[in-house]
């Protein structure tokens, strides 16, 4: 990821697309607004855009149409639909006509960055990627944490912990929000704080034992910061 | 019971009874009008008698078998009365006149028999036939009404399947007859308007519905994102911190609330009508391998039982939710090294898990009634019944150590 990402965002909702491309921005995206379908669609054509996100109420019609001329026009792009429509149903239309990734509304911000981010990785990738990040190599496709040469061990519940960390360094991730994260993994299983102090408390002892430093600050009462 | 059936029943059995009092009735009138008969020809041989005396001068050799004379000492009013004889050991029914005949100064009681066998078997004859004819007539009628009615209600019956296979969503589909009969022609005219009517309230709702999570879906998540936003300044309080937390937490839930109800609106209005055929033998595994990270972390101890397949006609969306949601309670609400066991046999699918004892069992179903762990929002179960009781799936709960679901699906018309 060496130049910036360019995405675009489709969303009517002007109050909730500013805070959307502020906090694209401020993580180094390149992020465009749009709040039509019209619009979308010339953009689309002249430019590349490694993300579309996209919501599906537009005033001037159903995102889902987009999708397939974004797909023809250029297979690497990825598409995340953002919509407060209900759920499954709809996902799964969308999923089948190309999109790669569905958020419900309401979602946390770090929530879509991760989002993002693992998608790009996917399509720029195809597989083979690695996140480097302090003295930890992490490799989301085979679920692998690697340091110091040696793999670490972790179940599938801490590793996407610590994916979820990674794509949100410096950055204080509440409860509630790291709960959401995991609980929308398994069909909005109600994970409760207990459990993900439970699961970072394993996690932070297993990167200790590794030898790595201690990354994952406690901020009492809130949440969690990774901090490198 | 057919109408048809019902209406030439109520008819054949009015129509009997109303022939049985009117054959009681009518073999009396012919007896009356024979005894009558009988009667004036009694009088008739009275006559003849008296002629046949008065012209012999003579009465002692008219007597015979039908014909007693008697000497008597007074004259009394001629009279009629029923009599029986034996002949050859059997009892017959004989009219008799019985007059006093003054001759040679003398008086005669005389007595004149006329049977009645002939006219008795008259009567049964009559009777027997009238029965006989009474019969083939209301059987043929019986036929002809119902030929009559079923061709009438043909329309009837053809708007009736259509009704059964109404689609909410796809009105145009549906297409009535036109019936020549103006009741049946009303009903359908009826049933066209409020096919329509139906659909587009439902659509209203639906879009209602959609139009509702959209717009407070939108302003919960603006909501949330500014106070995690916020929750990034530096030098905040850990006051300030917290009260940002709380706020967050509160909008989820908020969220999760609104997209549950929504839901469970949903499924009462009928918005889920795509069937599809569910292997429930299949979708228990699929569900349960979505949740294996979860059951493995809490070391729970799985065992499956499935003894056939289960196929049941349902919406995959609703089949998706009601075992995602059962599996997930039957996790979410077990022990650490806790056990889950899942039966299905014949028509009967049991989830036993082990687990703390709920203290009100009887409103487990009902609408955020929650257990101790407070991250459950007490709705997951209320939306299992609520799809259960859509498609007629009784579902029950109890708890003998471990809590135990029993799901029957009953329905025969769903199941394969």
């Amino acid at each position: 990821m060496h130049s910036k990402n360019k995405i675009l965002l489709v969303e009517d909702e002007s109050s909730l697309s500013k805070l959307v491309v502020k906090y694209l921005s401020d993580n180094s995206y390149i992020c465009t607004h749009v709040s039509r379908l019209k619009s979308a669609r010339e953009l689309i054509k002249k430019n590349s855009y490694n993300t579309v996100l996209l919501d599906l109420g537009l005033p001037d019609g159903d995102g889902l149409s987009l999708i397939k001329e974004i797909k023809q026009k250029d297979y690497t792009c990825g598409v995340i639909i953002i919509s407060a429509k209900d759920g499954l149903n709809n996902k799964v239309e969308g999923l089948d006509l190309g999109a790669d990734d569905y958020l419900t509304k309401p979602f946390f911000m770090p929530e879509l960055n991760a989002r993002v981010k693992s998608l790009i990785r996917r399509l720029n990738f195809e597989g083979n990627n690695e996140i480097l990040i302090g003295a930890l190599k992490v490799i989301p496709d085979q679920m692998r944490l690697v340091i110091n040469d040696c793999d670490v061990e972790l179940t599938n519940s801490e590793f996407n912990l610590l994916l979820y960390f990674t794509s949100n360094k410096n950055r204080v991730l509440s409860k509630t929000n790291l709960a959401e994260y995991m609980s929308s993994k398994y069909f909005d299983y109600g994970f409760s704080d207990d459990v993900i102090y439970g699961h970072i408390k394993n996690l932070k002892k297993k990167l200790e034992k590794s030898g790595a430093p201690d990354y994952i600050k406690n901020i009492y009462g809130v949440g969690y910061k990774f901090i490198v | 019971m057919k109408l048809t059936t019902k209406t030439s029943l109520s008819f054949i059995s009015l129509s009997t009874i109303f022939f049985l009092i009117g054959s009681v009735f009518m073999y009396f009138a012919v007896r009356v009008i024979l005894a009558e008969d009988l009667s004036s020809r009694l009088y008739q041989m009275q006559g003849n008698f008296i002629d046949n005396i008065n012209s012999k001068n003579d009465i002692s050799n008219a007597s015979n078998q039908h014909i007693f004379i008697n000497e008597s000492f007074e004259i009394n009013t001629t009279q009629f009365s029923d009599t029986v004889l034996i002949e050859n050991d059997k009892y017959v029914l004989y009219r008799k006149i019985c007059f006093y005949h003054n001759i040679h100064n003398e008086i005669y009681k005389i007595e004149i028999l006329q049977s009645q066998a002939q006219t008795d078997l008259l009567i049964w004859r009559i009777v027997i036939l009238n029965v006989a004819l009474a019969m083939v007539f209301f059987l043929i009628i019986f036929f002809l009404n119902q030929i009559s009615v079923r061709r009438g209600l043909k329309v009837f019956y053809s708007t009736v399947s259509k009704l059964e296979n109404f689609n909410i969503s796809k009105p145009e589909l549906m297409y009535f007859e036109n019936a020549e009969i103006d009741e049946l022609k009303k009903l359908t005219e009826v049933l066209k308007k409020m096919s329509l009517k139906i659909s587009s309230d439902f659509n209203e709702q639906k879009e209602y519905t959609e139009n509702v999570s959209h717009e407070i879906q939108t302003p919960l998540a603006i909501i949330s994102s500014k106070a995690d936003e916020l929750l990034q300044s530096e030098n905040l309080k850990k006051e300030e911190m917290e009260q940002l937390e709380i706020i967050m937490n509160t909008t989820t839930r908020l969220a999760k609330i609104n997209q549950a109800l929504i839901l469970l609106t949903k499924i009462d209005n009928r918005f889920y009508t795509d069937i599809s055929v569910i292997s429930i033998d299949k979708i228990i595994h699929e569900k349960l391998d979505f949740f294996s990270d979860l059951i493995s972390e809490k070391k729970i101890i799985l065992t499956t039982n499935i003894c056939n397949i289960l196929d049941f006609k349902m919406n995959r969306y609703l089949a998706d939710t009601l075992f995602l949601n059962i599996i997930k309670n039957a996790i979410m609400h077990n022990n650490i090294s806790g056990s889950i066991n899942i039966n299905l046999e014949g028509n009967i699918l049991q989830i036993m898990n082990t687990g703390p004892k709920l203290l009100n069992k009887e409103n487990i179903f009902k609408r955020f009634v929650r257990s101790s762990n407070k991250d459950s929002l007490g709705i997951g179960l209320s939306i299992v019944k609520r799809v259960c009781n859509f498609y007629f799936i009784d579902i029950n709960y109890s708890f003998d150590k471990v809590h135990r679901f029993n799901l029957n699906f009953k329905d025969e018309k769903k199941l394969l």
